[in-house]
Formats: C-alpha cells, sequence, structure tokens
C-alpha cells in the first residue's frame, strides 16, 4: 500500500509541475502582458514603464524561476489588478467556488444514483427511459442555457429564489443545481451498468438465494460493487465542477475561482493565474489520488496492479 | 415517533429559511439606487483607473475645478469659482470659499497643487497621461489662487480638469501602501488609496471586484452647479451576464444597468416597470488602412483602393440595423460633439459599384485578398468584411486581443485594422483626430500637411483658430481616404421606471442629478 501511494504522489507531483510550466508559457504566448496592463489609450512609453514595473523585460525562464522560488517560499505573489496577495485573493474566492462544487456533486450524487439504481432494476422499460432521459439532459443542454432556464423560472417567474450573489445559502440553490445537472449522466450511467452487471453476478444471486430482504441485497451486495469506478468518477467530476464553473459562475455572479481565472486571462494577472492553476491541477490530482486509494480500500485488487 | 417530527419540522424550517426570498436590496422604498455592470472594479481611484464605471463614480464622490454640465455641454466653475488664461501657457484658478472634503478638512490651494503635481510626475503610475502630462507645474499663488504652468499652450486644459480629474486634500497619498515590484524592488500603490473628495456622495464600503457603496454627503456646498444629491444610497454591483442583469432589473433587484443589447432592449421596453433609452457615446469605430505603406507594398497605399473600401461599405445599415439605437454612421474621424470635429468632409455614400469600377482603376479587377485585423466586437468585423467580399475585396479575418493586436499594430506591421476608440471621454478632437495622424506609432498616414496642421490645432488656445485647422486636417484625411470612419457606438441605458435620471451623451451616469418619482 505505501509502494502505491508513493507512486502516486511522485505522479501527482509532476502533473501539477508539468502544468504549471505549459500555463506559464501559454500566458506569455497570448499576447503582451504590458500591453493588456496598460490599457487601450497607452503610449509605447506607458507600456514599456508598466513592463519594466513589473519585470515582464526579463528572459521568460528567469521570470518564471523567480516566481517558483517564491511560491515554495510560500509567496504567490500579488494580483496587479485587484491590489491584494495572490493568497489573499484565492481566500476571497476559494470557498464560493468550493460551497458550489460540494453542493453541485452532492445535487447530482443524489440525483444520479436512485436514477441509476432504478434504471437498472428495471432494464428496457418505461422507467429506465425516464431516468436515462432525464439524466442525460444534463449533458444534452448547454449549462449556460440551463441556468438560465432556472432563473427564468425561479427567480423571474416564480420569485423564490434569489438569481445573482453569494450572500446567503439560497443565492447557491440554482447554481449547485445548474452545476450539478451537468454532471448527472456519467454518474448515472455508470451506476446503471455496474449494477446491471452486479445485479446478475454470482454472489448478488447467493444472496438473493439467502432469502435476504430486497432493499439489502440492492444497496450492501449490488451498489457496493457498483460504487467502485463510480467513486472515480465522482472524484474526477468534483475536480471538473471545481475547476470548470467559469460559466455558472458568471451566469450567477459568483465570485469564485472559475470566474477570478478567466477575468485573470484577461486582465494577464499573470500570478493569479499561475495560482489557480496550480490549485486546480493539485486538486484534481489530489482527488485522483484519493479515489485511487479509496477503490483500494474497497477492493485490494487495485493496489497490487 | 416524536423525535422523527421534530427533524422533519427543522429540516422544513431550515428549507423555508433558504428558500425565502431576499428582502430586495434596491429601489424607492428604502431610498438605494443599486447599479451593476459587468467589470470589476480594484480601485475607485479614477486616476489609476479609467473604466467607465469608475469615471461614474468619480463624478457622484469627487469634484473637478471645472465641470461640464452633461445637459447644455456648457463648461461651469466647480471647485474653481473663476479661471483666466494669464499667457497661453499660464491658467489661473480662484478657488471658492467654503468647500470642504469628506473627512470635514476646508479645500484650499495646497490640495489642488499636491493632486496635480503628484499625478503630472511621470513615476506617479497614473493611467490616463493624456490628462495630465501637459502640466510642467502647479503653483500656489495664495490659499485661494492655484497657478498650472503648461510645456505648450493646450487649449484642452479645460476640458481635461472637467470631470475626470478629482482634487484630493495634501498628502493624500502619503500612506500609500509599498509592494513587492519587480526584482525584489518595493514600489508605492497609489491606486490602493481610497479617494477622499468633496463630491456630493462619500464612500461608505469598497470591497475590491465585487461592490461600491456611496451615501449622501448632506454637507455638500449649496451653490454647487452639480446641484444637490437627492437619493440616499449608491450601490455599485458587478454582475458580469448580461441576462442576469436583465433578471435582476426586471425583479427589482437592481434600478440601473446600461449595455443593453438591441435584442433585448426592446424586450424590456415593453416591461412595464423598465425605462429604456439609447444614447451616443464617444467611441468611433473605423478602419486603419495603411496609406503609407509602413507594413510594404499593398494595395492600401492606392487611393483608389481606399476609396474603393470607403464606398463598399454600408455604414447606416451597420449603424441602425447592427449596433442599434444611439450608434450614428461618421462622415469624420472624430465624434461629430467634439470641440473642432468637423463634419464637412467629402462623404462616400454605399455604392458598391462605383468600388468596384475605383478598384479596377486601381488594377484590381479582380479584388485582392488581405488580412484583415481586429480586437473588438467580431460581428461588427464580420459585417465589414461582407460588404468587402462583396465588391472582390476577400479579407483573412484575424481577430484578436487587444494585447496582441497592439504590438504589431504599433510597429506598422498592419495593413488594415478594423479599430474604435473611445477618446477617453474627452470632448476634444485633439483627444480623435490627433491621436491617429500626428505621427504616432498609431500614425498610418504620415501624411506632413495634416500633422503641421493638427500639431498647430492642438496648440493654438484661440477657439476659432484651431476649427479651422482641425477643419483642414479632417478634409484631407477625408479626401485622400486615409482611414474610412465607419460609426460611432451607442449606448443603451434601462431603469427603474421610478427613478429620474437623465440620459446624457457622455456614456456615463449622473446620479448625484437623479431623483424618486
Amino acid at each position: 500500500m505505501l509502494r502505491f501511494l508513493v507512486r502516486r504522489l511522485l505522479m501527482t507531483v509532476l502533473v501539477v509541475a508539468v502544468t504549471s510550466v505549459v500555463a506559464f508559457s501559454l500566458v506569455h504566448l497570448s499576447g503582451d502582458p504590458a500591453a493588456a496592463m496598460a490599457g487601450e489609450g497607452a503610449s509605447p512609453a506607458d507600456v514599456e514603464s508598466v513592463r519594466k514595473t513589473y519585470g515582464f523585460d526579463r528572459p521568460l525562464p528567469e521570470q518564471y524561476v523567480t516566481w517558483l522560488k517564491r511560491v515554495f517560499e510560500g509567496d504567490f505573489g500579488r494580483s496587479h489588478y485587484l491590489r491584494a496577495s495572490v493568497a489573499q485573493v484565492l481566500a476571497d474566492h476559494a470557498p464560493i467556488t468550493i460551497t458550489l462544487g460540494a453542493l453541485a456533486i452532492a445535487f447530482a450524487v443524489l440525483l444520479s444514483i436512485p436514477l441509476g439504481v432504478l434504471a437498472a432494476l428495471y432494464p428496457n422499460t418505461l422507467v429506465d427511459r425516464l431516468a436515462v432521459g432525464l439524466a442525460v439532459g444534463g449533458q444534452a443542454v448547454p449549462s449556460f442555457l440551463f441556468a438560465l432556464l432556472l432563473i427564468y423560472i425561479f427567480g423571474v417567474t416564480l420569485r423564490v429564489l434569489p438569481i445573482s450573489g453569494s450572500g446567503s445559502w439560497a443565492h447557491f440553490v440554482l447554481p449547485a443545481i445548474a452545476l450539478g445537472y451537468y454532471a448527472t449522466p456519467a454518474i448515472m450511467r455508470l451506476t446503471r451498468s455496474g449494477m446491471l452487471d452486479a445485479l446478475q453476478s454470482d454472489h448478488v444471486r447467493t444472496a438473493r438465494a439467502y432469502g435476504l430482504p430486497a432493499w439489502r441485497v440492492i444497496i450492501k451486495h449490488a451498489l457496493r460493487h457498483a460504487m467502485i469506478p463510480v467513486v472515480s468518477l465522482i472524484a474526477v467530476q468534483l475536480g471538473f465542477m471545481l475547476g470548470g464553473s467559469i460559466v455558472i459562475e458568471t451566469v450567477f455572479a459568483l465570485k469564485g475561482v472559475g470566474y477570478l481565472a478567466w477575468q485573470s486571462i484577461q486582465r494577464s494577472d499573470i500570478e493569479v493565474i499561475q495560482a489557480i492553476l496550480l490549485l486546480i491541477a493539485a486538486a484534481y490530482a489530489l482527488l485522483t489520488l484519493a479515489a485511487d486509494v479509496l477503490n483500494g480500500a474497497i477492493d485490494p485488487r487495485i493496489r497490487v496492479g | 415517533m416524536m423525535n422523527k417530527n421534530i427533524w422533519a419540522a427543522m429540516a422544513f424550517a431550515a428549507g423555508a429559511v433558504c428558500l425565502a426570498p431576499q428582502a430586495a436590496m434596491a429601489g424607492k422604498s428604502n431610498d438605494t439606487l443599486t447599479w451593476a455592470t459587468a467589470s470589476e472594479v480594484d480601485t475607485i481611484d479614477l486616476y489609476y483607473q479609467n473604466l467607465r464605471e469608475v469615471v461614474i463614480m468619480a463624478h457622484q464622490m469627487c469634484d473637478t475645478l471645472m465641470h461640464r454640465d452633461p445637459r447644455t455641454g456648457e463648461y461651469k466653475p466647480l471647485l474653481a469659482e473663476s479661471f483666466k488664461w494669464v499667457d497661453d501657457k499660464t491658467l489661473e484658478f480662484k478657488l471658492r470659499h467654503g468647500v470642504k472634503f469628506h473627512n470635514g478638512k476646508e479645500l484650499n490651494a495646497e490640495d489642488v497643487a499636491y493632486t496635480f503635481n503628484h499625478a503630472r510626475k511621470p513615476d506617479s503610475g497614473v493611467v490616463t497621461r493624456l490628462l495630465v502630462d501637459w502640466i510642467e507645474n502647479v503653483e500656489v499663488v495664495s490659499p485661494d489662487t492655484v497657478r498650472f504652468k503648461a510645456k505648450a499652450p493646450t487649449p484642452a486644459a479645460i476640458e481635461y480638469l472637467s470631470g475626470i480629474t478629482p482634487v484630493y486634500p495634501k498628502g493624500h497619498y502619503d500612506n500609500a501602501p509599498s509592494v513587492p515590484g519587480a526584482a525584489g524592488k518595493m514600489r508605492r500603490d497609489y491606486g490602493a488609496v481610497v479617494p477622499m473628495c468633496t463630491g456630493p456622495y462619500k464612500v461608505k464600503e469598497f470591497k475590491p471586484g465585487s461592490s461600491v457603496t456611496l451615501v449622501k454627503n448632506t454637507d455638500y456646498f449649496k451653490d454647487s452647479p452639480k446641484g444637490q444629491p437627492s437619493i440616499g444610497t449608491l450601490v455599485y454591483r458587478t454582475i458580469p451576464d448580461t441576462e442576469t442583469q436583465v433578471a435582476e432589473l426586471v425583479t427589482g433587484g437592481l434600478d440601473w444597468i446600461w449595455g443593453v443589447p438591441p435584442e433585448n432592449a426592446k424586450q424590456l421596453a415593453s416591461m412595464e416597470n423598465v425605462t429604456v433609452k439609447a444614447a451616443p457615446t464617444t467611441r468611433i469605430s473605423f478602419l486603419s488602412l495603411d496609406a503609407a505603406g509602413r507594413s510594404g507594398d499593398t494595395p492600401m497605399k492606392k487611393q483608389q483602393v481606399r476609396e474603393a473600401i470607403a464606398y463598399a461599405i454600408d455604414r447606416k445599415a451597420i449603424s441602425h440595423d447592427l449596433v442599434g439605437e444611439g450608434s450614428e454612421p461618421l462622415v469624420s474621424m472624430c465624434y461629430p460633439a467634439q470641440f473642432g470635429c468637423s463634419t464637412d468632409v467629402k462623404d462616400y455614400p454605399y455604392n458598391p459599384q462605383k468600388a468596384k469600377d475605383l478598384l479596377k482603376e486601381a488594377g484590381f479587377p479582380d479584388g485582392f485578398e488581405i488580412p484583415l485585423y481586429a480586437y473588438r466586437d467580431r460581428p461588427y468585423t464580420e459585417a465589414v468584411a461582407n460588404y468587402l467580399r462583396a465588391v472582390g475585396i476577400k479579407t483573412d479575418l484575424r481577430f484578436l486581443q487587444w494585447k496582441a493586436l497592439r504590438g504589431p499594430l504599433q510597429e506598422g506591421k498592419v495593413a488594415m485594422a478594423h479599430l474604435s476608440w473611445g477618446s477617453q471621454g474627452v470632448l476634444d478632437a485633439s483627444a480623435s483626430v490627433s491621436n491617429y495622424f500626428e505621427g504616432s506609432v498609431d500614425d498610418y498616414a504620415r501624411d506632413e500637411e495634416v500633422k503641421k496642421w493638427l500639431d498647430a490645432a492642438d496648440s493654438t488656445i484661440d477657439p476659432n483658430k484651431r476649427k479651422e485647422l482641425y477643419g483642414k486636417a479632417l478634409k484631407k484625411i477625408a479626401d485622400k481616404a486615409y482611414f474610412v470612419p465607419l460609426f460611432s457606438y451607442g449606448r443603451t441605458y434601462a431603469f427603474n421606471k421610478e427613478l429620474d435620471i437623465p440620459v446624457t451623451p457622455d456614456e456615463l451616469a449622473h446620479f448625484y442629478l437623479a431623483k424618486w418619482k
């Protein structure tokens, strides 16, 4: 188990490091950051002075190494646009994204797993079709459109939920549904196919033959078995919810990390972009690691392989 | 059993708390005007952020030496009582008595001199250099008299000192934080200081990137040409998505938004609680053509080709049908409301046949191919490209972000670009036409005669002489079809029907003039 952990951990570090180098180069390739910061009305002299002030005149590798050194000292730098340390900026934005991501994945799990189980219990019936249809709708409808539909129904017509901002728990209901719905089809279908396999397996048949109650067979014997791949998927989807909520955060005016990333790219706020990418890559990698470990715990065969 | 019921009741209560609609923050009932745009505001100091939103806030919080009445366009002394040009390069202001900053300190000449002597310094980091670069020095003559020494005669000085250059108390930036700059050196972050002003509203709370709350200044000086503020609280919020802004406006969560797209404007106008109005802005859209051949030997060097391009594009159709209300087609390379912007120049009405004939004359009977660079409002650029294709000019559209386009454009590598320019809100032709034809990096005509006229116009105090010089330059620019002016941008404003606010052609909101009906 220890070797397995160490190997996975090393992979995680490698993924994060590569992401950071690629991101750093991409930001610089996408245009002159000094020009972006100086703005449209700036004279060449203004742009030059910005370049000097922020050190963009030095060679790229040198800029990268300087940045990396400071990160190892725990200093993520400073957002030139928001006039605060990157750590402060992230501390302001991260709770919103984490809350949103957690609620969204909770919504997705609570919706898709029962649907998946239901579909597997009555395969190729109307129940199955309805369940699949409901879940696949999440993939078919673009998230911004679904979000606007939610705003129209619950915010404008019924007026029961707030439309924008993050002032209270109620503010997170619509965004969490909009974001979570997108993750349902994958989880639901994997649950369904896993359950179908599990229900036909020998040990479930044996459990049934023992005369155990149907719900116990389904939940304890079949579902537990079917959940192994689903757990990995949920972890990956959670990473996706944390890193990919730009559209939802924009539509609902939530000042989260995804929105911050998008804005920072437009402003060439390099140190913020770098920190976010590092953070998201790390979150992704750690979640995958957690899923591997969890699966290793559920199924000892994985640890060996 | 009892246990279960308690849980159910608690769950229900929690749900009810979550689902209860929030008390609306906006509206007449609590005397709070809430407005939102898509921009994130990092600082509300106009010297360090020239976003239109910050210009709007500065007009509410701060006063300037002069004031341009947004409804009439007339210049009136604001913090000044009067002004006079002592000579071509010396502008003297007598200050108004009894004006107080929000911290209670009385305004005097030291404050004015401090503010501008800080801003004019090349290392002050002020973003809109145009507004302060003309200043050589500012001197205190007496506690209520201050003199601006200009580097050269600057007729636009009165415009620069109206509305967009707030006056702060002496020592305002003393406590600006030091932050790490390049190469381990520290630098001062002046923009991080919250402005201290004399205006009709004062800052109550500022959350960078999210919101700004201003409250009425009940001590505002009585005879201000801006009048007395009426609405108690102004709240600014950032809401990135237009659809969300519209939904908030319709449901009363917001009182004022702008930049409503034409497709939403009609629908919104039909709502009974919303007023929709459009107004022009100073932003102009045009094609930059490389007549001087900076980018090499391209067809743009031929006058007939440039004229053909001008005839090929239906500016009226783009302006009215695509850009929408508030937008106007342009004939001249400036915004018509700017001082000196003559529109008495050669017009190129839409005539695709004439364009084809001119191309044939120029030696391109089958047209030609050329890259077209652009960075803003892709649909407008695509419309231009379609009109050009119709006469045989096949454009290869290269749509970039400004930060990527700026380099090649200013290094003289771009034969044809669809650009826009807002004149930084300055209502003087020196801020528009001179920007592109005075030999700067953006000048693709390099016409010595035009440059000479513009140089003279920018530094002559006599208004009539200036008008004549700008007129000559603009006429030649149009005759030679150096650039192709297309249209001015409009803005559509939508607001709470209970709000009484003038919609002005300066792309600003003057909330100090607003009242509840």
